[in-house]
């Protein structure tokens, strides 16, 4: 049984319960130590896709801190945040750019607008990174950019 | 299973009057299994000692690297085993996209570094990459992971029954981060140390040094506490001392880890600072706990 914390509960021969953690890829745990430091707005999935953090900045585009969300899948993320295109219409899961770096290995940029927890829009610009190790694909990061002419709230950041 | 420290020295060997207690060899730890089978634990010079303190009848020697700096190397072209025929060695450490294991380490094992070249040495001499899962050597079970430390570097744990020894020496988990906030999985080498019996981990740095040395890939001694509180390490020894520290200076640390430990509510016996050829005899089953985690 997963827990939210990351552990894991296995049952032993004698019956006796012992947990023991997953431990999260070093590549990640690293993109996370640097994106903490960051003031720009930065996000953290994994190999499955899963978002697994945002840093401070982000969550004040977003008006909630990771803390407070904690990991959320694609569906549930959608529900909250957008992002939507142009015409204000949500825009696939299979085409955003993070999508597209854990999925195809290579970056990704785009034009999108995210909605913040008080129903503001915010006009950004992201590109998306790859997260490539001896092991394979570990995931992606994410960096959000105001667009410059269009978003005055982000801009403010 | 039987741990016997030849090498606590970190970066490059430290000999002198000023070290003479702690050594002054690069890191190097012996374990005898409980079957009997042998590992070392990285190749500093203090494998050199390792190697004269072997019988010379023939021998299988499993050498787990953490990485390929050359302090946890450099022992390799003195190892005395590796010389006689009779001997097999398996050496392990982790992949590179860059060059095999074999020809990483043949940079150092071949000219002008050296006298001899990897073709050259006379023992069955083998290299693997560290599979992802665990995998067994002897009585053991084995796991490396990858640590936070400067180019590709692994951590091992090796459990044995009921005894689990964690190798981290050189380690900077609180690069970037607050080990004392972070969640369990988020933590670098977590996995590897949780509820280990022993951990051996690096601890070079005192905690008014490490502001000049952020990045450098290596612990303060807080680091290290903390590191060992969140992972409930039974017994924690500080390794890889920094070559600049004397014994008499590395007294007062082990004083300060002690006493912080037992302010962290442990018991300050079972925080010390590992000393050459200091040996341990892993408990069957875990005795002291580890601090609890404070709410």
């Amino acid at each position: 049984v997963r827990r939210k914390s990351g552990r894991f509960w296995a049952a032993l021969e004698w019956g006796t319960k012992v947990s023991f953690v997953t431990q999260r890829p070093l590549e990640l745990i690293l993109a996370r130590n640097l994106m903490s430091a960051l003031s720009t707005p930065a996000f953290l999935v994994d190999e499955g896709g899963l978002l697994v953090f945002y840093n401070e900045a982000a969550g004040m585009l977003l008006g909630k801190r990771f803390e407070e969300l904690g990991a959320v899948g694609p569906l549930e993320w959608g529900s909250l945040f957008g992002p939507f295109d142009e015409n204000g219409e949500p825009i696939p899961y299979d085409e955003l750019p993070l999508v597209t770096a854990v999925r195809a290995g290579r970056p990704a940029h785009a034009e999108l607008t995210v909605r913040s927890t008080d129903g503001a829009q915010h006009e950004v610009e992201v590109s998306a990174l790859p997260i490539l190790t001896a092991h394979g694909s570990q995931g992606a990061i994410a960096v959000f950019w105001p667009s410059q002419a269009k978003d005055k709230g982000a801009a403010a950041l | 299973v039987k741990v016997k420290l030849w090498g606590t020295r970190g970066s490059i060997p430290a000999p002198g009057p000023e070290t003479i207690r702690y050594g002054g060899n690069t890191s190097c730890v012996g374990v005898t299994l409980s079957d009997g089978s042998l590992l070392a634990l990285d190749a500093g010079t203090g494998i050199r000692c390792l190697g004269l303190a072997l019988p010379e009848e023939p021998t299988r020697l499993h050498i787990l690297l953490t990485h390929l700096h050359l302090d946890h190397i450099q022992g390799l072209v003195f190892f005395a085993p590796a010389f006689r025929p009779q001997t097999e060695i398996v050496i392990w450490g982790p992949a590179s996209p860059e060059a095999s294991l074999r020809d990483r380490i043949a940079r150092y094992v071949s000219a002008p570094l050296s006298p001899v070249e990897v073709r050259e040495l006379p023992c069955d001499v083998s290299f693997r990459h560290c599979p992802e899962t665990e995998w067994e050597i002897g009585s053991a079970r084995i796991r490396a992971a990858s640590v936070a430390h400067r180019g590709p570097t692994l951590g091992y744990r090796i459990d044995d029954g009921d005894s689990s020894l964690t190798y981290i020496p050189d380690h900077e988990p609180a690069l970037g981060a607050d080990i004392d906030e972070l969640e369990e999985d988020w933590i670098s080498g977590f996995a590897l140390a949780q509820d280990t019996s022993l951990l051996i981990h690096d601890g070079q740095y005192t905690d008014a040094e490490y502001p000049g040395h952020v990045g450098w890939g290596h612990s303060a001694l807080g680091h290290t506490l903390s590191f060992a509180r969140r992972t409930g390490a039974r017994r924690t020894v500080l390794f890889h001392h920094d070559p600049l520290h004397s014994d008499d200076l590395l007294d007062e640390v082990a004083d300060e880890a002690g006493r912080r430990w037992a302010e962290l509510g442990g018991d300050s016996a079972a925080v010390e600072l590992g000393a050459e050829r200091t040996e341990y005899e892993l408990p069957a089953r875990a005795a002291a706990p580890a601090p609890a985690t404070p709410a």
